[in-house]
């Protein structure tokens, strides 16, 4: 679990340029620092010996191939100048935009720990093991969950029968999933705790039926009753083992076995909400309208050709999923978990380039960790990363139940996209407009489609425009900086087609 | 009657497991009750395992024993063919 983050020397886009950010340093192994096109990882000399082992080990070919962990190569000092003779460093490819578990739905949960299992079983059976199992050493690739520290693993005991990283694996990634389905303690709310729940903050909250569910009775119950014992006695921890390593392999597998039971248990069945079946039962459009919308956003979308799309609001993705088709890598933004979750499930499912966060863009993920600097805010990782923003259907969510100024709203969205947004204007006439206006027809009644193009105009000027049967307007927005035409040309896009680069893809 | 004799065995494997312990090396905190677990569990499975492995050996103990009076009996001849 290393995740320092480095953006003084090469990230001059940033907000961070000029700054360096704070090192974890928990992992005595090494150190992490991010670049602009790849991942650096430092060793420290008391962890050559063991990386260049595993380096060498058919394991990590293995688990590289399946790509279940991240790409690694010996970095060279010719390349980077942040390296010095003698050091030992790691060049990784960049996993880009980085996603934390508390933007992540059950499902990518489930997905993250199950890889982290599934590694861990692999590393068991090669006379390895992983020394720490938090869901922060994994990030997703598109809907795909990676094992990015390399640090993680160790040779281990032959004899040893305990797992190191159990009680981390339980506490950061079990008990997070059993607070969500038992006490509906959200899973965002991880971002508070480092080291996920301890047994004991569970046991005292969770019903007395469920201390004796034989899914939670040895990781919650049995563990806050050993707790309040080992506390008692102060003993310095041991751990167990057994004398014949057939035996203690065998206890191992059987242990990892056993969480994989407990984490498909605790990640229970898909959730639902209001916006479930939203684009189903959205009768304030009709059928042609929704036909002529998603013409409207594929035609725009192949004639501004974006290698990097960002989708606002993206519901269950039925327009990343367009953005997807017409060759772009999509992010996909949704405060909904339940919808994301659907589309989520879609993409890995169908590996689509979508990576999906839980976050609402009017209260942005903020930064987190060691003052502030562990881990990124969510518009420290989206800014100026998109060749194109969609904002369907959201700006009245904005106005009206976030009451945020238009005119705010114009320069996050300039902050977003390099070139182009495509927004959604909704009239005060629309039936949605009207269940959220709820009286304040004084302050929000009368705003109009102009009043839009005013308070984006500083930024954007209109490229194209389409206005639907049920009176809402698709206005396709680009940057004035960038403006080179006011209309599109259907033979002539206007976007430069930009190669995929797979490594930040990777 | 043979089960019964397993028994004191497993016992002393069981108490091996549990008994044995080392230093616990690593960054991350173990944690008192979930390290607690896990020896309970290993010493479960680790008697699972024992009793497992012994009737396997008992039931092949049996074949065995059958298979050498066999051929004790020249019932089975395990002998190279005399050659010709």
């Amino acid at each position: 679990m290393n995740h320092l983050v480095d953006f003084s020397s090469t990230h001059a886009k940033t907000p961070f340029a000029g700054s360096r950010l704070e090192a974890t340093f928990r992992d005595p192994a090494g150190q992490l620092r991010l670049t602009e096109d790849c991942a650096l990882r430092q060793i420290h000399p008391a962890a050559w010996e063991e990386t260049q082992a595993f380096l060498a080990s058919p394991l990590r070919a293995t688990l590289e191939q399946s790509g279940e962990l991240i790409a690694s190569k010996i970095a060279s000092p010719d390349d980077h100048a942040c390296i010095a003779a003698g050091e030992l460093w790691l060049e990784h490819p960049r996993v880009d935009p980085i996603s934390y578990p508390w933007e992540w739905t059950t499902a990518q949960w489930r997905a993250a720990a199950e890889l982290t299992l599934r590694v861990a079983s692999q590393a068991i059976a090669a006379g390895w093991t992983l020394k720490d199992a938090t869901p922060l050493n994994i990030l997703f690739a598109g809907p795909r969950p990676v094992l990015v520290d390399v640090l993680s693993f160790e040779r281990r005991d032959p004899r040893a029968t305990a797992w190191l990283a159990y009680g981390q694996f339980v506490r950061t990634f079990l008990l997070p999933l059993v607070a969500a389905k038992y006490l509906s303690w959200p899973l965002q709310a991880t971002l508070f705790t480092r080291d996920g729940y301890e047994p004991g903050d569970i046991y005292k909250t969770l019903p007395r039926r469920q201390r004796i569910n034989p899914a939670l009775f040895d990781v919650v119950t049995l563990a806050t009753l050993f707790e309040r014992r080992g506390q008692k006695a102060a003993e310095a921890k041991k751990m167990p083992s057994a004398s014949d390593p057939d035996l203690a392999t065998h206890i191992l597998q059987k242990r990892i076995a056993r969480l994989g039971k407990q984490i498909r248990h605790a990640a229970g069945s898909p959730n639902r909400s209001q916006w479930s079946d939203y684009t189903q039962l959205a009768h304030h459009y009709q059928p042609a309208d929704i036909e002529q919308k998603q013409r409207f956003v594929r035609e725009t979308l192949k004639h501004c050709r974006p290698s990097d799309v960002l989708d606002i609001g993206a519901n269950t993705g039925s327009y990343s999923r367009i953005a997807v088709e017409t060759g772009a890598k999509v992010v996909a933004l949704d405060s909904d978990a339940a919808v994301l979750e659907a589309l989520w499930e879609a993409a890995a499912r169908e590996s689509l380039a979508v990576t999906a966060l839980v976050a609402n863009i009017a209260r942005p993920t903020p930064a987190a960790g060691w003052r502030n600097r562990e881990h990124l805010s969510l518009l420290d990782r989206l800014t100026g990363k998109f060749d194109l923003v969609l904002m369907l259907a959201v700006i009245h969510h904005l106005i009206l139940r976030e009451q945020l100024p238009l005119k705010h709203i114009a320069e996050l969205s300039a902050s977003l996209t390099r070139r182009w947004l495509l927004v959604e204007w909704v009239p005060p006439s629309d039936p949605m407009y009207r269940e959220w206006l709820r009286g304040r027809d004084e302050i929000y009644g009368h705003l109009t489609e102009d009043d839009l193009k005013r308070a984006f105009s500083p930024s954007f000027a209109v490229a194209d425009r389409l206005e639907l049967s049920n009176g809402r307007v698709l206005l396709l927005l680009e940057r004035a900086a960038e403006q080179a035409d006011t209309t599109i040309d259907a033979d002539e896009p206007h976007c430069e087609a930009q190669p995929h680069d797979e490594a930040s893809a990777a | 009657m043979k089960l019964l004799r397993i028994i004191p065995l497993v016992l002393i494997l069981l108490g091996a497991v549990m008994l044995s312990e080392r230093p616990a090396y690593g960054y991350t905190d173990p944690g008192t009750g979930l390290l607690a677990i896990q020896a309970a569990g290993s010493a479960l499975i680790a008697t699972g395992w024992y009793l497992r492995r012994k009737l396997h050996a008992l039931f092949h103990r049996k074949e065995q024993t059958a298979h050498n009076a066999a051929e004790q009996s020249g019932i089975l001849n395990t002998e190279d063919p005399p050659r010709v």
